[in-house]
């Protein structure tokens, strides 16, 4: 692994925070990085490496921050790159907000941070739940020496303390699934496949332990049994808190959940789906005269789903002026600084139909600068319906004093990365 | 806060830190120290006051004890002296009941960096490493490959090495790998941590319980155990199999690592892990996050150097969205035209045209060249994508397309009547210097076909003038000239005009000599002139052109999974810095994967004739261009032993039947077999029928030389002057002699010999097994 320093730059290039782990990089030398990610730029190879003389610089761009861990050894460069968004996301569950503000307000406990995340160059404890036990923004309020130790450094349970208590045990489960799709500007489907997640809000007293059911297609054909839709997953991830052995032999998903937010699990199904909200556009572009652009989109599922919030976003020359529009539902707007038409549809039924025209002007005098061809995109979110079909069957909670809860359980459907590409 | 200079604040800090009203309030205090800090990470220079935040030291506070603590480190190195003061109170906290403070005190105490503090130190390390507390053996452990780092040359105590080997059994996951960590800095000299086989299954038993970055590192101290048998091996890889497909990318590349590792001597084990593996692969491909993306499309170029037909079938997965990075789009492209088949040809280059027109004029180019990759497999596709983005007027995508063209046509010399036609249209000129100089280039060789060339010529002459590039100048005196030979009625003014403007007013000395040169040339007569500028070019029967050879996995397996395959594309090939890694090639390889004993054997026998063991290799692979510059360099004189400054050439007749008979695919598979890499080859039966190879032979001590070959045979009476190097009695065996030409560079006569007698055993097995069949 071995990063020798670690860097939190502003977009000037400034250091706003670093930590020096190894000592054999000098610090000085994150000098050379602006200039070098500039250079790079202006070349147009902006590239997740940079080396400048036997430094190399590994680094991660978050909202208007650069993370840069420095190093003059061949380490393992996923390593580096899992950490700085290790740091990223354990930044992000203690500030809400990761960006420049947010490091100058709590730098106190960002060194406090990095001073245990890593230790001469090595990552040591990084799970935010445990972190969060004993670096604490209220720490910089006074008090004296917290003597109690966090269990949980040390302890089987390591993400959920014990003495937790609730008037009320619920537990809610979000299944979220975006679907991601490419289709050509002929019609033809390039890619689609679906990733999911699943989603905890645990509020639960005690040590429980639950046990959730799917429609897991593995496990249905382990136990012989043969009803209904089952969901081939692949890529599963657990949460740490989930028995990888028990999954690994007969699927059960066994687990003492982390008190309040977290995700479950996630997983990947890379089967074709036809694109939910199916698009047909026909752009035609008059040189020195007008654009004109008519848009159909389809709503390619059931007739009680309905689809909400839909945008379609669609591309225009960025030298058009003097938009007009026409829709047979939803309004559309014209976002000049992206060069986009977005029309809003606020609830899109299954199977409906609908249009939306609109009339561009263009200047006499022709833009040379190239464009590119901006796909087609399309946002949306469709409630109680999973495009995988995945349900979940039952969660079971057991905990000591045998009290009762309720598991709560929320399917959505929303985009992802839902491209279609048009041929102007 | 009122703005103050750096020296203002600094006062104002001291004074504030020494005021005892601060220091009877804690609040207060602590809010000083919070401001020296903040000084700090704003880049103050504050190390003057580190007396004072020496004595704040002392508190019970446990946040303000931690950025004291940062800020001494950041500062110890400037006031070693000082920093003694404050070992008294880091030694106290090391007894604290607190364990945080007491890991807290003992990792800073060893990052204070000075070696004047290292007594002081070891005490309580050797304390920490029997602490009860987790967190405080952590930090411990890892304290010492701090002190080692500090102190190189100082042993660590035997004892503390066995006792931090003791550690490995720890209950907790983070001290056993810091362990790891630690031992394999502080024994770096004898070679790191050893891996035996307790500790091995040891290690893989806890794996499990190591979070992700444990599991990595574990993974990669494995790869130093041998297996003792095949069974235990096979054990471990079973054992492996749940992290080999693990979601975790970073824990994937440990373990496809540790398979090519542990499976050098069984590559067929090797191959089958990483099918397994091309899953989760693929899904780092497609992972949130550009950089991980970016890493992994870089390890599946690495993978596909071996296997180049892995993830075929998952083309699609390489499509490269709109909004995605340039750096990610040109990687997926390279990775693409490795991936082109019969069957997705057509697709993969509809979708490779639609990236031709990106914004960025990198990737627009990038995407060019791979069609133009694409087209030495599949030309007339290819070409007509290429002459159709010509009609899109761009200049930099024309200037791009020229080039590629110009590349296309070294290599496939008969797409030239397409590139011409699509050039008689071409009417652009291009602002790129390269671009010029690629049409340049064309317009000369292809002269006679181009019927505008000379006019297209014009426009380049009558604007010499403002000519900059070199380059440029030069290659339009030669593209003249040559134009000039075919087309002299058209081309005699404007060369007229050219060689006048350059020999009078050119001011750079090497375009002024090259025309003096070419006006000297054409006093000598057409004939000369055409022998100097129609020089040997690629044999146009030279069909078949064999892509680099599928490398053996131990060739990059050392570098996989580290930051290297991602520097290939910051850094030209030819300055790696690793390629002399690549060059020590071991003797075992040469014959160590030779699956056909025979072939084993007869090269064991030649190498065991010659004094020192000989050693083949294929890598660094030779361009196919680099081949041709090398091959047509001129020989100085034709005799039979003829020798250049530092380089050799030898003919030689070989005498074997059916050689030329067999088809080229076997000719080259037996060859490859003693890792000898065939780059060119005729059609079967085409005569004169010839095969051009090259391979790399080891010098014992003085790095490696090249050896660059020509088989040839000809049924008709082999011409001029190489008849005096034939027996004269040959005559009858005439139709069952390959004439072997050896290029040798740097000169070595035996290894020369030594590989002549390797070639001559291959081509004898190859064509006696050849005439066995019908």
């Amino acid at each position: 692994m071995s990063a020798s320093a670690v860097f939190v730059l502003d977009l000037k290039g400034k250091v706003l925070i670093c930590r020096n782990y190894k000592g054999d990089v000098d610090m000085a030398e994150i000098d050379h990085f602006m200039s070098l990610l500039m250079q790079h730029e202006e070349e147009g190879l902006i590239c997740p490496v940079m080396s400048h003389g036997s430094v190399h610089f590994m680094w991660i761009k978050h909202s208007n921050l650069y993370l840069v861990a420095t190093t003059n050894k061949n380490s393992n460069a996923s390593l580096v790159y899992s950490f700085l968004y290790k740091l990223v996301e354990v930044f992000t569950e203690y500030f809400k907000e990761l960006e420049e503000e947010s490091i100058q307000d709590n730098f106190v406990v960002v060194y406090e941070l990095l001073d245990e995340l890593m230790d001469f160059g090595f990552p040591q404890t990084t799970d935010s739940k445990i972190l969060q036990e004993y670096i604490t923004q209220e720490g910089t309020k006074l008090e004296v020496a917290k003597s109690k130790v966090p269990t949980t450094v040390t302890n089987a349970v390591s993400w959920r303390s014990e003495g937790i208590k609730y008037k009320k045990n619920e537990v809610f489960i979000d299944v979220i699934e975006s679907i991601n799709v490419l289709v050509n500007a002929n019609g033809s489907v390039m890619s689609s496949d679906i990733v999911g997640s699943i989603k905890l809000k645990t509020m639960l007293s005690g040590m429980p332990e639950l046990r959730l059911g799917l429609n897991d297609r593995v496990l249905f054909a382990l136990t012989g049994r043969d009803k209904g839709k089952t969901v081939m997953m692949e890529d599963v991830k657990f949460h740490q808190c989930v028995r990888l052995s028990r999954f690994d032999s007969d699927r059960t998903i066994s687990f003492i959940p982390p008190d309040g937010e977290s995700e479950l699990m996630s997983y990947r199904i890379n089967t074709h789906v036809k694109p939910l909200i199916w698009i047909e556009s026909v752009i035609e572009k008059f040189s020195h005269s007008r654009v004109e652009i008519m848009v159909k989109a389809k709503g390619q599922f059931k007739k009680q789903s309905v689809a909400n919030n839909v945008e379609v976003r669609v591309p225009v020359p960025s030298d058009a002026d003097s938009p007009k529009f026409k829709t047979s539902t939803g309004h559309a707007k014209y976002v000049p600084e992206k060069n986009l038409v977005v029309w809003t549809i606020k609830s899109f039924p299954g199977g409906k139909e609908f249009l939306m025209r609109a009339h561009f002007g263009l200047p006499s005098v022709e833009n040379d600068e190239l464009e590119g061809k901006p796909p087609i995109t399309v946002k949306f979110e469709i409630p109680y319906f999973t495009v995988s079909g995945i349900q979940v069957r039952y969660m079971k909670i057991i905990e000591k004093s045998g009290y009762q809860a309720l598991p709560w359980v929320r399917y959505i459907t929303q985009s992802g990365d839902y491209q279609l590409r048009t041929n102007v | 806060m009122p703005y103050l200079s750096g020296e203002e604040t600094v006062k104002e800090l001291r004074r504030a830190l020494c005021n005892p009203n601060v220091h009877s309030d804690p609040l207060r205090h602590r809010n000083a120290v919070l401001r020296v800090i903040r000084a700090m990470s704003q880049g103050v220079d504050v190390s003057a006051l580190f007396s004072e935040m020496v004595k704040a030291c002392a508190t019970v506070d446990i946040v303000q004890k931690k950025l004291i603590y940062i800020f001494l480190c950041s500062y110890a190195a400037v006031n070693p002296e000082l920093s003694l003061l404050v070992i008294n109170t880091l030694r106290k906290d090391c007894q604290d009941p607190n364990p945080m403070v007491r890991s807290l005190a003992l990792r800073n105490m060893t990052n204070l960096r000075l070696s004047s503090l290292v007594e002081y130190v070891e005490q309580p390390l050797i304390a920490g490493l029997r602490d009860r507390a987790a967190c405080v053996r952590r930090v411990a452990v890892l304290g010492w490959a701090k002190l080692h780092d500090l102190q190189p040359d100082s042993e660590i105590d035997a004892a503390v090495v066995n006792e931090l080997y003791s550690l490995l059994r720890d209950p907790d996951p983070v001290v056993m790998v810091n362990c790891l960590r630690a031992l394999e800095g502080i024994l770096k000299e004898e070679g790191g941590v050893v891996i035996n086989k307790p500790i091995t299954h040891h290690l893989l038993n806890r794996l499990k319980e190591c979070d992700i970055w444990g599991q990595c590192e574990v993974l990669k101290f494995l790869q130093r155990y041998q297996p003792q048998s095949e069974d235990e091996l096979f054990d471990i890889l079973s054992l492996l199999d749940a992290s080999l497909v693990s979601p975790h990318p970073p824990v994937m590349a440990a373990t496809v690592g540790l398979f090519l590792s542990l499976c050098g001597s069984l590559p067929a084990v090797g191959l089958s892990a990483l099918r397994r593996a091309q899953g989760p692969l693929l899904a780092a491909c497609g992972s949130g996050s550009r950089e991980m993306r970016f890493t992994a499309l870089c390890h599946i170029q690495l993978l596909l150097r071996s296997l180049p037909g892995l993830l075929g079938a998952h083309y699609k997965r390489f499509f490269c969205g709109y909004a995605e990075p340039a750096f990610i789009k040109q990687r997926k492209m390279k990775v693409l035209v490795e991936l082109v088949n019969d069957d997705n040809v057509a697709m993969l280059l509809d979708e490779m045209k639609g990236y031709c027109t990106d914004v960025n004029p990198d990737t627009a180019q990038a995407a060019i060249s791979a069609i133009g990759h694409i087209g030495r497999s599949y030309s007339d596709r290819s070409l007509e994508i290429l002459v159709g983005l010509l009609g899109l007027k761009q200049d930099h995508i024309t200037s791009a397309v020229v080039q590629t063209m110009r590349d296309l046509l070294w290599v496939c010399p008969q797409c030239s009547s397409t590139v011409c036609l699509a050039l008689e249209e071409c009417e652009d000129t291009m602002q790129d210097a390269q671009g010029r100089q690629a049409l340049l280039w064309m317009l000369g060789v292809y002269g006679e076909r181009i019927s505008s060339a000379p006019y297209k010529l014009e426009v380049f002459i009558d604007d010499v003038r403002n000519e900059t590039s070199a380059g440029v100048k030069l290659e339009l005196l030669t593209a003249s000239m040559r134009l000039f030979l075919c087309r002299p009625a058209e081309m005699q003014d404007m060369l007229g005009r050219l060689l006048h403007h350059y020999i009078e007013e050119e001011t750079d000395m090497c375009v002024r000599d090259q025309a003096l040169l070419y006006y000297r040339l054409l006093h000598c007569g057409k004939e000369e002139t055409e022998k100097v500028l129609q020089g040997r070019r690629s044999d146009p029967s030279l069909g078949v052109l064999i892509g680099p050879p599928a490398e053996s996995i131990s060739q990059w397996a050392h570098s996989f999974n580290t930051l290297a395959p991602l520097l290939q594309s910051t850094f030209k090939p030819d300055s790696k810095p690793q390629l002399s890694d690549a060059l020590r090639c071991d003797p075992v390889e040469t014959s160590g994967n030779c699956p056909d004993k025979q072939m084993d054997s007869s090269t064991h026998i030649q190498t065991s004739s010659s004094a020192a063991p000989l050693s083949l290799s294929v890598s660094p692979a030779l361009s196919p261009e680099k081949f041709e510059r090398l091959w047509l360099q001129p020989r100085a004189q034709h005799d039979e032993h003829a020798a250049e400054d530092d380089c050799l050439w030898i003919e030689e007749s070989i005498q074997c039947p059916a050689v030329f008979q067999c088809s080229a695919q076997s000719l080259q598979a037996s060859l490859q077999l003693v890792n000898v890499q065939t780059l060119a080859f005729t059609p079967a039966h085409a005569r004169p029928w010839k095969v051009y190879l090259y391979t790399r032979m080891q010098l014992d001590s003085r790095g490696s030389t090249l050896i660059l070959g020509e088989l040839v045979h000809c049924e008709e009476e082999p011409v001029n002057e190489k008849e005096r190097t034939r027996a004269p009695a040959a005559a009858p065996q005439e139709e069952k002699t390959v004439r072997v030409t050896l290029r040798q560079q740097p000169r070595d006569d035996e290894t020369l010999k030594a590989f002549l007698s390797i070639l001559t055993t291959v081509l004898h097995t190859h064509s006696s097994s050849n005439e066995t069949l019908p």
